[in-house]
């Protein structure tokens, strides 16, 4: 029985992006926005569809089980589809965007998506690498849309580089692993050890570490983000970290667990590592878009603990926060682009740099507050969503006994909150050039109250968040 | 509603209300900030007369489930040991708003962030579930930011983020030990009544990584030595009614978390660390009181006296009778009421002479009658004169902690000797000796400022002659607490 059905969502994602190119031909240049409403109208529909197919409850597995769809996987598909919605929102108002090529920049949006949702669903290595492929190019191509910026050439090449790197050792691991094994499917995978197995593993992670910007492979974040049309950073930090740390913990917390390869302690080193180094890095930070794409390293760290507690409480955990990530990270970009787009028109440094948000509270005092909201929920600071997501985080580690892992979190909390807090303070302590507040636009406004939003509401009452997070944690092997 | 949940979250109605008021209509947003925070006092007030005086347990219990997922609940409530600071924290933070009623700079998020900070203040010592308690516990935290940050001296943003960092710090290992016993409880539960009869089943090193972790936040807070650093420099550079409801209230946190956590919660890591806690209150007393009286800034004399005061009531802990926990929970009100009333008389003269060194003054007395017999009074009370009520505290936890510790109780009395040495140095300094010509044109206090600090010297006395009715408050639950140590 082929379970073609399964794939419905993302088919109708792929084939809807692919004609937006088609709609491109008979759009006028000056109505290019008509293409970024069509882009996020895309999304919403998809995102119907598979909220219906969760509402019916079905899982199962499709045709040589290379891919699963479970109540797991649609939460990060969901999730991948409205980080897809609020960036297209943002895209709309972002001011270097506005040139052309709208429907190739939509396009590709959507196919990166449709790529992240074949990953998070993904059981064979052939699918997880395809999918990871398909992500990668269009985010090459996104990085460096912005032709006529110096630095968003140059972020796109590192990155493509980079990427380059890691997929031929990607591919290079399966190889072996196929070797090892004789599969490349993951279910049911039996014990195989042998150094083969182990290298072939140990490469396959490298190449995830890769796209989910975990340290010692993040290298090319910095540029890449700071490069980036902001609209494509904030869709960077967020829905690829997001797929491959789903796929990331399908891989290693489900499918290949702690019973056939112990990787739990290298896996705890490479959380720590990440949460470390993202944030010691932020502090020396003067770029806002910079500040954030350490801080988004960092993130990943705490969610891998999540993954190395291998535990029900530490796959929700991943669920939970990653949610709230979104919400708090999406929030952050949003206003940082309000800021950026507004500096450009007046001040003569960079529009992203620390200075340009001085005296942010006395020009519009409620998205100074908004902006201290994400920040303090980055932090993971009560009465925040951040604070739930890192608390289940850390409660999962405390419950599977990695006590050094969760000191080591929450002291790298501390950390991130003195950064963190250094826009708090431009934003609030240093005086302001000029009173006008800056100006935002009604789509922008609305991504940025519904990320604030759900901050607080999930922040207070977390309840419907934990509950449906719960209910979704819950995978076919 | 319940009258602890009214209590608690009218500031942030208020707080709400500040948020969407035109920040160009300061008189609405100073009238709503004074109303929310007096309608919080009257509330508490009105629970003054109908608190049961013979019960030790948890009164007007309020319960309902938060997040019933992870078996979280809402729950509020208070008993003798809380109950105290739910008053006090009511009234000294309406003092200190009226205190604030001459901010003239961004008024608005002013009050906003004042009133935030109320609702974390009132909520930690109500709060009976333990992340609600840890929500409580940080909601303090931010606003504290942005007040020092925003309106306080020459070097706040160093105090602001100084005051973030440490006080974080302490609260993460705090959220790590809350965790832990989470999972070492059954059935796992985040509720303190619960938690505190689960200790039975917890090995003695169990409880003591737990007592270790709860300890930093608390000792941070209190401030316990060595983990003071913070405190001197947040409260020079606060405004005078931040430092004021840092010192009443903000303080008193860390001292009521070790009674209510460390010690009702671990008693086996409580008797393991009671040798060095005894220690460490002791060289608070004498070490802040030193530190105290080598200050030039009246402030930052002020601030060290904390340290000294929060030594007592460590002290009185340590002593683990019925006598020295009444003596440190009053201790804890007593200088609440005392520091308040000397911070924002610190101010008063601050915002007149804009300087704070001991010998910049002189004569003072013939100047300012109404100030220097006020400062006089609070001066008096908190070095212990007897009659006032510093005197009535301080001997209590000394009465409590000896039968237990001789040596070192004899040896505190050596900071009651400097407090007092202190004390009179700046009175003599500021207000006797020839009129410095300089302050001629210094005008007594205004109305504003005696509204803030008349009912603190009036509590002063009160509290001096007659304590029994705060200690009535707390009889039932000290007695019940001194038992529960074997």
């Amino acid at each position: 029985m082929t379970n073609l059905h399964l794939l419905y969502p993302e088919i109708a994602l792929s084939l809807l992006a692919l004609s937006l190119l088609v709609v491109e031909l008979f759009v006028a240049p000056r109505h290019n926005r008509l293409l970024y409403h069509l882009g996020w109208m895309v999304s919403m529909v998809v995102l119907c569809i598979v909220g219906f197919t969760i509402s019916e409850g079905a899982s199962s597995q499709g045709v040589g089980t290379l891919w699963s769809v479970d109540p797991m996987s649609q939460f990060f598909k969901l999730l991948i589809l409205v980080t897809t919605v609020l960036c297209l929102l943002l895209g709309l108002e972002y001011k270097p965007l506005e040139g052309g090529h709208a429907g190739s920049f939509v396009c590709l949006l959507l196919l990166s998506s449709a790529g992240m949702m074949f990953l998070v669903s993904s059981v064979d290595l052939l699918m997880t690498f395809l999918s990871l492929e398909l992500i990668s190019l269009t985010s090459f191509v996104l990085t460096g849309f912005e032709r006529a910026n110096p630095k968003s050439n140059e972020g796109a090449i590192k990155y493509f580089l980079f990427g380059a790197f890691s997929s031929a050792v990607m591919a290079y691991g399966i190889s072996l692993f196929y070797g090892a094994t004789g599969t490349t499917r993951l279910v049911g995978l039996s014990h195989t050890g042998g150094t083969l197995f182990l290298l072939g593993v140990l490469f396959i992670l490298l190449g995830f570490c890769f796209k989910a910007a975990i340290a010692p492979m993040h290298f090319w974040v910095p540029d890449a983000y700071e490069g980036a049309p902001t609209p494509v950073t904030a869709y960077l930090s967020l829905a690829p970290k997001i797929a491959t740390l789903g796929a990331l913990l399908r891989l290693f917390g489900i499918l290949v667990p702690a019973s056939v390869l112990e990787l739990t302690t290298l896996l705890a080193v490479l959380s720590g590592l990440t949460m470390t180094i993202g944030n010691l890095t932020a502090f020396f930070q003067e770029n806002v878009k910079r500040l954030l794409a350490y801080s988004s390293v960092a993130q990943a760290g705490y969610i891998l603990i999540g993954i190395v507690s291998e535990s029900t409480l530490g796959l929700e955990g991943v669920l939970l926060y990653s949610f709230v990530y979104v919400a708090m990270n999406l929030g952050a970009f949003a206003v940082a682009q309000v800021i950026a787009d507004d500096s450009r028109r007046s001040y003569k440094g960079d529009p992203y740099g620390l200075e340009s948000f001085n005296g942010l509270a006395q020009r519009s005092l409620g998205l100074a507050l908004a902006m201290t909201f994400f920040l303090l929920s980055l932090a993971g600071i009560p009465p925040m969503a951040g604070f739930m997501g890192k608390f289940y985080i850390f409660s999962s580690a405390i419950q599977s006994g990695h006590y050094f892992l969760a000191a080591l979190g929450v002291l790298n909390s501390v950390a991130s909150a003195y950064y963190y807090m250094r826009i708090a303070f431009h934003m609030f302590f240093k005086p302001a050039a000029t009173l006008e507040a800056p100006a935002a636009g009604p789509y922008v406004t609305g991504g940025l109250a519904l990320a604030a939003a759900a901050v607080l509401l999930f922040g207070f009452y977390p309840e419907p968040l934990v509950a449906s997070v719960q209910a979704s944690a819950q995978y076919l092997p | 509603m319940n009258i602890l949940s009214l209590i608690t979250f009218i500031p942030l109605l208020g707080a709400l209300i500040v948020l969407l008021a035109p920040k160009e209509k300061e008189r609405l947003i100073q009238g709503v900030s004074l109303a929310s925070s007096g309608v919080s006092l009257l509330l508490s007030a009105y629970l003054y007369f109908v608190f049961d005086r013979t019960s030790p347990g948890m009164q007007f219990v309020e319960r309902l489930p938060w997040i019933p997922s992870m078996n979280i609940h809402y729950a509020l409530g208070v008993d003798g040991l809380s109950f105290p600071l739910v008053l006090l924290t009511t009234l000294m933070t309406l003092l200190s708003l009226i205190g604030s009623l001459g901010i003239k700079e961004r008024v608005k998020e002013y009050f906003f962030w004042f009133l935030l900070l109320e609702v974390g203040m009132i909520g930690v010592f109500e709060a009976l579930d333990f992340v609600l308690f840890y929500v409580f516990w940080e909601l303090t935290l931010v606003p504290m930011y942005f007040l020092i940050g925003i309106w306080g001296g020459p070097q706040k943003e160093y105090a602001a983020i100084k005051f973030f960092l440490y006080t974080l710090f302490g609260s993460v290992f705090m959220l790590l030990a809350i965790l832990a016993v989470y999972f070492n409880s059954s059935p796992h539960t985040f509720d303190m009544m619960a938690l505190m009869n689960a200790h039975g089943a917890w090995s003695p090193r169990f409880q003591i990584l737990v007592f270790i972790g709860f300890y930093l936040a608390f000792a941070i807070k209190v401030p316990a030595f060595p983990f003071h650093t913070w405190l001197p420099l947040a409260h020079v550079e606060a405004p005078t009614a931040v430092s004021v409801v840092l010192a009443a209230i903000l303080l008193k946190m860390g001292v009521y978390g070790i009674m209510r956590v460390s010690y009702s919660m671990l008693p086996l890591g409580f008797a393991w660390f009671l040798p060095i806690l005894v220690v460490i209150a002791v060289v608070n007393i004498v070490y802040g009181a030193l530190c105290a009286m080598a200050q030039a800034d009246m402030k930052k004399m002020v601030a060290y006296s904390s340290i000294n005061h929060m030594g007592y009531s460590l002290l009185a802990i340590a002593g683990l009778t019925a006598t020295g926990f009444s003596g440190a929970v009053l201790e804890m009100v007593n200088h609440g009421i005392i520091t308040g009333a000397l911070f924002l008389l610190v101010g008063v003269i601050y915002d007149r002479a804009h300087t704070r060194d001991l010998s910049a003054f002189g004569g003072l007395a013939t100047r300012l009658p109404v100030y220097a017999g006020m400062m006089s009074l609070a001066a008096f009370a908190s070095l212990g004169l007897p009659g006032l009520a510093g005197f009535v505290s301080e001997f209590l936890c000394f009465l409590g902690a000896f039968p237990r510790w001789k040596l070192h109780t004899a040896l505190s009395v050596l900071g009651i000797l400097t407090t007092a040495a202190f004390f009179l140095r700046m009175i003599e300094k500021v207000f006797l000796g020839p009129a410095n010509a300089r302050w001629a044109g210094l005008e007594d206090m205004n109305l504003r400022e005696l509204a803030a600090t008349a009912p603190l010297a009036v509590l002063m006395i009160v509290l001096g002659i007659w304590p029994r009715w705060a200690l009535d408050l707390m009889n039932a639950t000290m007695i019940h607490m001194a038992g529960l140590f074997k």
